[in-house]
């Protein structure tokens, strides 16, 4: 087939994707050689507008802005990749269980992702952590699990309409194992949804931790992620001040880089249909 | 004592209220004869207030799970609501001195230990009851005793309140206290007839009544019309007070004019806010809140007397004050009171930061590698997580590694202050000396946060409560403080203005010497241009 | 069909009752209890002791449990802890006032994200899909909060148009009721529609690949009438799944635009009932959210059910 050749063709739009994750990448990684200022120290007045010495201005309490980005994006990536990964791990190997589990193990698990569900994320993430402390690993569990069943949903979804094909049934007449049918016949066909929710799971997800920062819940000073900047700067939006639209942008432009790649990895796989659970 | 320099806003009232207040710490603080017939000085603005209106305020401090129950009264949304409804007995004049209130004059005898109250007359609750004396008493009892109300504490001293005429109460004190009618002025103690039990409709002698409460959202009272007894008070026909709890969203609807009134401005932008032609800011200098960092002095590494000394050396204040604040602070010295109080100890140097300093003291204690670390939250005060990150750098630069712990706000007063090493923390101001120290750092009370037990300290506290020559007792006080200066687990670093918005159209509404919105008594106080 | 339906039903009740247990459970095992909550600063022992014995919260957790059950089935919900008003009475105008805003935003969602759904996958790569594509993205890339003061900044502060605070009061009138929630309704508009849109728009594509599509097209039908007449029909399902989805999400995961509107709904006062420990309320809220979720979940199991017939058969 013709197709294969040219499939993996880079679009210009997914071209700038990449190329832009690709810079957030080499940022975080070389975050300490790159900041003008120390992230951490208090250098000038609050919301000072953006000036030759400090290129985005200053953040609420007079440190470089543009440093507490660069500084941030260790930990704004780096968070949301772990918890997402853990969301997907749990996510999908759950809901894959459910779907070709007998109608026992699938009920309890739907109830229980069910009931997940209904307890609004905030509350449900307030709970957790008033308990045990808002430490970074706390962090990406309570977010990575609270996720996971977004995941469950979508998994299982496609997981069973795959399992309703032929194929699956014939191998399973064959007396394949569970782990089996899982890894070989569903995994191959669910991975292009997959993958792309993966994608977009990870952007809801910093937005997901800049919620928790709205209740005082998110990332222990010093350390800051981009969504908490947001937040702690945000009483200068009615002024019309910059600060807090830097780091909104930062994050607004890994969530368009990560679509357009998205995107573009969609276009080259045909998609079995099945429930989106985009949220 | 520097005298600051008074920039736009309500200047004349503050400069007014400030020589007042001179004239009156120079001869005494607390009388054996007190009170005022009527309490003209907190009330008379000048022009005669027009009658009419409705006042929308937009305020923070208060949640849905309010209530209108004296006992349960903490923060800034049921206090303004509160002081529209029912008075109080001892109010706080402009000048800091206690004035009567519902209890219009007082006398004690020579001990301080027995007092007479004479209950003002012809004052009518909604329901049209008369005020006598046994309201004043049930309204007293309810915080004491078996009670959950946080007055439990200050009012432990009654030994016997006695009814003595249907307009007169004796009450007795298990020890002498020439300040006692400032303790009566608690915001907690507000009157209420005689068995009432009704917090869902509070009947009050105030100037408004309640028409609807939906804790959390919004409170709207009617004026009681003509006939408040506080002459040039009760003008406006109704307040709607809302809840809002989000600054910028606070802000924005006081500058879209939805709100005529907000309090807890955010001291970055008021500057904006001051420029508006179509706003008023109310600055309250110098005597807001004091922002602390509270040390536990008796179990852990602040046992350790350097290590406290070491952490008040390590304290950038000026740069706080500058950028966290705005400018809109003054200096703090780890103190409780604040210059403008009466026997504030202008003695005790000014605390700046010194790394070398405080270097020194953390190697004379020892901690080199213990692991120090600070609690901090939102919910402590706004700027409590700010305001411990600079904190923390300016450690840094003294080469002391300090740990933040920021934890949600919730909860932060039941779990967190109180029961760990080194928290964020804040005080209100009290209306004397006595009532401030005794509750922050006597041996035995409810708020002793810093864990702070010196024998020395509470007999000079209870020394000055007796003393009634002045010079005598600013010796005392001056001792006092030195120690709670030199020993104490009370790193106060900077004592916050109260920023009140106003549109241009709200008059009546000039600082006091206590809470913002003008003693929480905006409602009753102000009135439209 | 029937008896899908009924034993869905079932479920949906044992969930329910299972996520007031959890609920329950969690509660109790958050530190501190409502006498510390509500008392702050004044909470000592004394004043905290006699706070619970006044509640009753001095009595084992499993008969609180049940007496809080038993009463709810027979309607009446309790009395906040904190302020002794009846639950019911707190929770009602809460829960009409969301219902209303998230009525009014799906009103508007729902069938603008369908439709630009559907635009986008007719003309595929066309004007329209791309720049919804770019619309949806950069709803979805900025944090709830941000998008919602920007609002206020925009279209209250300078431009004066509509209010900063959604704050509804009784005497309004439907018009102005509209107008004062026409900011957080916009924001949360936003939000969803980008969701919805992206679903129904990649849904209708990924069926295009299928053969019957093809044969469609062979038979020498229009791509509008095969994408309206033979592809939609067969992807009701997920779509109704994400729509499902979010309209749950409407109604329960709206805090954050609640606090900046002062948009008196209830997942504020969820919040503030776990803040500070009210059981009672605090349980009303947790059932009514997984009753609006259940209840939108089974609808939506139901219409998949209904549309995959290999699934209604229960082959495995």
């Amino acid at each position: 087939m013709t197709r294969s050749k040219h499939k993996y063709r880079l679009t210009p739009s997914a071209a700038l994707g990449f190329g832009i994750i690709a810079i957030y990448l080499l940022v975080a990684l070389f975050a300490p050689w790159l900041t003008p200022h120390d992230p951490l120290a208090s250098l000038g007045g609050a919301w000072q507008a953006p000036s030759r010495a400090f290129p985005m201005g200053t953040d609420s309490v007079g440190r470089d802005m543009l440093s507490r980005i660069i500084f941030g994006a260790r930990l704004t990536l780096g968070l949301s990749l772990a918890s997402t990964v853990l969301s997907f791990v749990t996510g999908i190997s759950t809901g894959f269980l459910a779907a070709v589990s007998n109608r026992w193990v699938d009920g309890a698990l739907s109830r229980w992702v069910d009931i997940m569900l209904s307890i609004p994320q905030l509350i449900f993430a307030l709970i957790i952590i008033s308990v045990f402390g808002s430490s970074t690993a706390v962090l990406i569990t309570t977010v990575g699990l609270l996720d996971s069943t977004k995941v469950f949903r979508l998994a299982r979804s496609l997981a069973k309409d795959i399992a309703a094909m032929e194929f699956v049934e014939v191998a399973r007449l064959r007396g394949e194992g569970l782990w089996w049918i899982m890894r070989r016949e569903i995994l191959p066909i669910a991975s292009p949804p997959l993958i792309s929710e993966f994608g977009l799971r990870y952007c809801f997800n910093f937005l997901f931790i800049a919620g928790l920062s709205f209740l005082g819940l998110g990332v222990q000073p010093p350390l800051a992620d981009w969504g908490g900047m947001v937040r702690s700067n945000a009483g200068a939006i009615s002024f019309g001040l910059a600060a807090p639209f830097f780091p909104a942008l930062a994050l607004a432009l890994m969530t368009i880089a990560v679509n357009l790649v998205v995107d573009w990895f969609l276009a080259i796989h045909a998609r079995p249909s099945g429930a989106s659970a985009e949220m | 004592m520097n005298q600051p320099k008074i920039t736009s806003m309500k200047a004349d009232d503050i400069q007014t209220a400030r020589r007042d207040f001179m004239v009156q710490a120079l001869k005494a603080a607390g009388f054996a004869v007190g009170g005022s017939f009527f309490p003209v000085s907190a009330f008379a603005q000048g022009p005669t207030p027009k009658r009419g209106g409705v006042l929308k305020l937009g305020l923070q401090g208060g949640s849905a799970s309010d209530s209108l129950d004296p006992r349960l009264i903490n923060d800034s949304i049921m206090m303004v609501a509160a002081y529209a409804l029912m008075n109080g007995l001892v109010q706080i004049g402009p000048g800091g001195k206690a004035e009567g209130e519902l209890l219009e004059s007082w006398e004690s005898d020579d001990t301080a230990k027995k007092w007479t109250f004479n209950v003002r007359k012809g004052i009518k609750f909604t329901s049209g009851k008369l005020l006598d004396a046994d309201d004043i008493i049930y309204s007293i009892n309810l915080h004491r005793g078996k009670t959950v109300s946080p007055d439990r504490g200050i009012l432990k001293p009654i030994q016997s309140m006695t009814k003595v005429g249907s307009h007169q109460i004796q009450i007795e004190l298990d020890a002498g206290n020439v300040d006692f009618p400032y303790v009566l002025s608690d915001y907690h103690l507000l009157v209420v007839p005689n068995g009432f039990t009704n917090w869902t409709k509070p009947d009050g002698t105030g100037a408004f009544e309640l028409e609807s409460f939906t804790p959390g959202v919004r409170i709207n009272l009617k004026g009681k019309g003509d006939g408040y007894w506080k002459p040039n008070c009760g003008n406006f026909d109704a307040v709607q007070i809302l809840y809002i709890n989000d600054t910028g969203t606070r802000t924005a609807a006081l500058r879209s004019g939805e709100i005529d009134g907000a309090n807890r401005l955010d001291p970055r932008t008021v500057d904006f806010l001051i420029r508006d032609p179509q706003l008023t800011v109310v600055r309250t200098r110098g005597t807001g809140s004091r922002f602390c960092f509270e040390m536990d002095t008796s179990s852990g590494p602040f046992k350790d007397p350097n290590l406290r000394l070491a952490m008040k050396y390590g304290i950038n204040r000026e740069q706080i004050i500058k950028t966290v604040f705005n400018g809109y602070a003054t200096l703090g010295n780890d103190d409780i009171l604040d210059p403008q109080m009466p026997f504030y100890d202008h003695a005790l140097p000014q605390r700046h930061y010194d790394p070398e300093k405080a270097k020194f003291y953390f190697a004379k204690a020892g901690a080199a590698g213990r692991n120090i670390e600070l609690v901090t939250s939102t919910g402590a005060y706004t700027q409590a997580v700010d305001c411990a990150e600079l904190f923390q750098q300016s450690l840094a630069s003294a080469g002391i590694k300090l740990n933040i712990k920021r934890v949600a706000g919730d909860g932060y007063w039941s779990t967190v202050w109180m029961k760990v090493p080194f928290c964020a923390s804040y005080w209100g101001r009290r209306p004397t000396a006595d009532i401030a120290l005794t509750t922050a750092l006597q041996s035995d009370s409810n708020y002793n946060d810093t864990h702070w037990k010196n024998p020395k300290f509470d007999q000079l506290l209870a020394q000055a409560r007796v003393e009634r020559d002045e010079a005598k007792r600013a010796q005392l006080y001056d001792e006092c403080q030195k120690m709670v200066y030199d020993d104490g687990g009370i790193l106060c670093f900077a004592i916050g203005d109260y920023l009140d918005g106003y549109s241009k159209r709200v008059l009546g509404n000039a600082p006091t010497a206590r809470y913002d919105m003008s003693d929480d008594r905006i409602c009753e106080t102000g009135w439209f241009a | 069909m029937f008896k899908a339906i009924v034993s869905r039903l079932a479920l949906g009740m044992v969930t329910l009752l299972a996520v007031t247990m959890l609920i329950f459970a969690a509660t109790e095992v958050l530190p501190g209890d409502v006498a510390t909550a509500v008392l702050g600063q004044g909470a000592t022992q004394a004043t905290v002791a006699q706070y619970r014995k006044q509640l009753g919260l001095d009595q084992p957790a499993p008969i609180r449990y049940w007496r809080w059950l038993s009463g709810t089935l027979h309607g009446n919900f309790g009395t906040s802890m904190t302020n002794q008003l009846p639950v019911a009475q707190e929770v009602a105008p809460r829960l009409r006032n969301t219902l209303f805003l998230a009525a009014f935003s799906a009103l508007i969602a729902v069938p603008l994200s369908i439709a630009l759904g559907l635009l986008s996958a007719i003309h595929e790569n066309g004007l329209i899909d791309r720049g919804t594509n770019v619309l949806a993205v950069f709803a979805i890339s900025f944090p709830d909060f941000f998008i919602a003061y920007i609002l206020i900044y925009i279209f209250s502060s300078r431009l004066g148009l509509f209010p900063s605070l959604a704050t509804l009061s009784s005497g309004m009138s439907l018009a102005q009721r509209i107008h004062h929630i026409i900011l957080p309704a916009v924001a949360l508009t936003a939000l969803v529609t980008a969701h919805m849109m992206r679903t129904t728009r990649n849904t209708i594509l990924s069926e295009m690949s299928k053969p019957y599509i093809e044969t469609a097209f062979l038979k020498g039908f229009g791509r509008i009438r095969v994408i309206v007449r033979h592809a939609l029909p067969n992807v009701w399902a997920p779509i109704i799944t994400v729509v499902a989805l979010n309209l749950a999400y409407l109604v329960v995961g709206v805090v954050v635009i609640e606090v900046v509107f002062v948009y008196p709904g209830i997942g504020q006062l969820m919040v503030d009932a776990v803040s500070k420990r009210d059981l009672p309320v605090v349980q009303a809220c947790g059932l009514i959210f997984s009753a609006v979720f259940v209840s939108l979940n089974t609808l939506s199991d139901m219409l998949a059910l209904y549309a995959n017939p290999r699934l209604r058969r229960g082959a495995r």
